[in-house]
């Protein structure tokens, strides 16, 4: 355990989740929770990666999570035990989608009207989130003017507009050369860490950069007879790596048992 | 040595225009669109057929339509019949395909487009009966003959619309009354008038038949057709200069009126 750190309340709790689609078991009883992460004298909010092959139930499972589907079974809870509906958990989606006939700015004023902020009160979250985004100088530009990276900025800032616990990024590392990765890796931490009980989840199959981010990892995946996959995904492993001393620092990715568990992840990653 | 290059480059340019995919600058485009008309124009003044007028005795006639036989009076009955059965096309057909967001319309939507396959030779008996025939018969005829695309086409756009752009504005917490709003009614404007431009284009090529079935109103149908009886070649050639020309200035102005509304529907255009 790093010094310091410690855990605290749930901050998402999710009990037998299960799923069904035109008869194929696609969840069975999915369960995890994701604890409030505490560091001394500083504000830390989570970073948690949900793993797990192509195909396997990840977005089903955000969905469910973001309040977008209902599940057939089990429930997805808050931390003060609250429902989570649509709308009140972030979703960054894989395409980053955004109004393309609305500018950047106009998107993030749109996201503030529908949170109930005053248009003054949205007018100065935005701009305040254009220059943490380091995107002013887009303000004006539509999304068919951004580049893929631009965009996901653009698309997380809309999330954040109006303050909420919960962001969930799908597949946010897909398409990214190592440098844009870096920076995406970046953002993921600052925005996390913008309040004690922020959570951002990312759902990837990327283990080596959803280890390079986070601090809990959910390994999602079926159990196999036979040679054969048995339907239906459940959590598989729960990596603790602010346990395992593997995360906050600087250079973690170098380091020989950060990379024996990546080898460790890929070997499991294949029998899912 | 950069004379050469550039001399090299012009003649790469030159051939360029007969390779397929290559792309062109808006000055050859130009240079192209003049070389077509040029020909087009030297076909018509080498033309060995007697019935075809030249462009002189056309131009004349076109003259002497214009001052002595009331063609801008006869052009401004048309333009506003065309121009009304298109504004009750417009809401008709829109209204009817954003319906299709609503299950329990979808096959009143579909039964409407289906209307297509009828043809209007057959409607001209009971929209005659309904209308009482004159200014409204003609409205009616045209507006059927294009609503029934209009719909058609928007329909097929509305329900191709990405569920992630519905997704995302619940995500945001938009009600799903905004979410038409924003998705499904300014999300497809451009389409919209994309559509609009090309049914424009059918009603105005509907326009001598319509006004064929009632002349008591005149207007540049009726006009052609009674030229057309007594054998003018010269001005029904000059009225099929003029339907021609006010078609291809209609066609501009609603282009001009989309890239005006929809600037960034320009923006995912890739010239080829």
């Amino acid at each position: 355990m790093i010094p310091g750190a410690s855990v605290g309340e749930v901050v998402l709790d999710v009990k037998e989740v299960g799923l069904t689609l035109e008869e194929h078991l696609i969840l069975d009883g999915v369960t995890f929770q994701v604890k409030d992460r505490i560091r001394e004298g500083i504000t830390t909010g989570q970073v948690v990666a949900l793993l797990g092959p192509s195909g396997v139930g990840k977005t089903r499972l955000l969905r469910i999570i973001a309040g977008l589907d209902a599940p057939d079974s089990g429930t997805v809870r808050g931390l003060q035990g609250e429902e989570l509906p649509a709308g009140t958990v972030g979703v960054v989606f894989q395409d980053y989608p955004l109004l393309r006939h609305r500018t950047v700015e106009s998107n993030l004023l749109l996201a503030g009207s529908i949170g109930g902020l005053s248009a003054a009160r949205s007018e100065a979250r935005t701009q305040e989130l254009l220059k943490t985004f380091g995107m002013e100088d887009r303000a004006g530009f539509y999304p068919g003017q951004l580049s893929g990276g631009q965009k996901q900025r653009v698309a997380i800032a809309q999330q954040l507009v109006v303050p909420r616990r919960f962001l969930l990024l799908d597949e946010p590392f897909s398409g990214l050369d190592p440098a844009a990765l870096e920076d995406v890796s970046k953002l993921i931490c600052e925005v996390a860490n913008l309040d004690e009980f922020n959570t951002v989840m990312i759902v990837t199959h990327d283990i080596r950069a959803a280890m390079a981010v986070s601090d809990t990892l959910y390994m999602l995946g079926r159990a196999s007879k036979n040679g054969k996959h048995v339907p239906g995904a459940k959590i598989v492993g729960e990596y603790d790596l602010v346990d395992r001393g593997l995360a906050w620092q600087k250079g973690i990715m170098e380091r020989p048992d950060f990379v024996a568990l990546e080898h460790e992840l890929r070997g499991l990653f294949r029998t899912l | 040595m950069a004379t050469k290059l550039a001399r090299r480059r012009s003649k790469a340019a030159a051939f360029g225009v007969f390779n397929p995919n290559h792309v062109v600058g808006g000055r050859v485009a130009g240079l192209i669109v003049a070389f077509w008309t040029a020909i087009a124009l030297l076909l018509w003044i080498a033309s060995p057929w007697k019935t075809l007028p030249t462009p002189p005795e056309v131009i004349h006639a076109l003259h002497d339509l214009w001052w002595n036989d009331g063609l801008g009076p006869e052009l401004f009955t048309t333009l506003k019949l065309i121009f009304h059965a298109t504004l009750i096309t417009t809401v008709l057909a829109l209204g009817l395909a954003y319906l299709t967001v609503v299950p329990a319309m979808r096959p009143l939507v579909q039964a409407a487009s289906k209307l297509r396959f009828l043809g209007i030779t057959g409607l001209v008996f009971p929209l005659t009966l309904l209308t009482g025939g004159g200014y409204a018969l003609k409205v009616a005829l045209l507006t059927f003959g294009m609503a029934s695309f209009f719909v058609t086409s928007m329909a097929e756009t509305v329900l191709e619309i990405p569920r992630s752009e519905f997704d995302h504005m619940r995500v945001l917490g938009a009600s799903e009354l905004l979410i038409v709003w924003e998705v499904v009614v300014r999300g497809t404007l451009d389409r919209a008038l994309e559509v609009l431009r090309q049914n424009v284009a059918i009603g105005w090529s509907m326009i001598t038949m319509v006004e064929g079935i009632s002349r008591a109103e005149g207007g540049i149908g009726a006009l052609i057709l009674n030229e057309n009886k007594h054998f003018r070649l010269e001005d029904v050639y000059a009225l099929l200069l003029v339907i021609l020309l006010v078609g291809l200035g209609i066609d501009a102005l609603v282009g001009l009126l989309r890239a005006v509304l929809c600037p960034h529907a320009r923006l995912g255009k890739v010239r080829r």
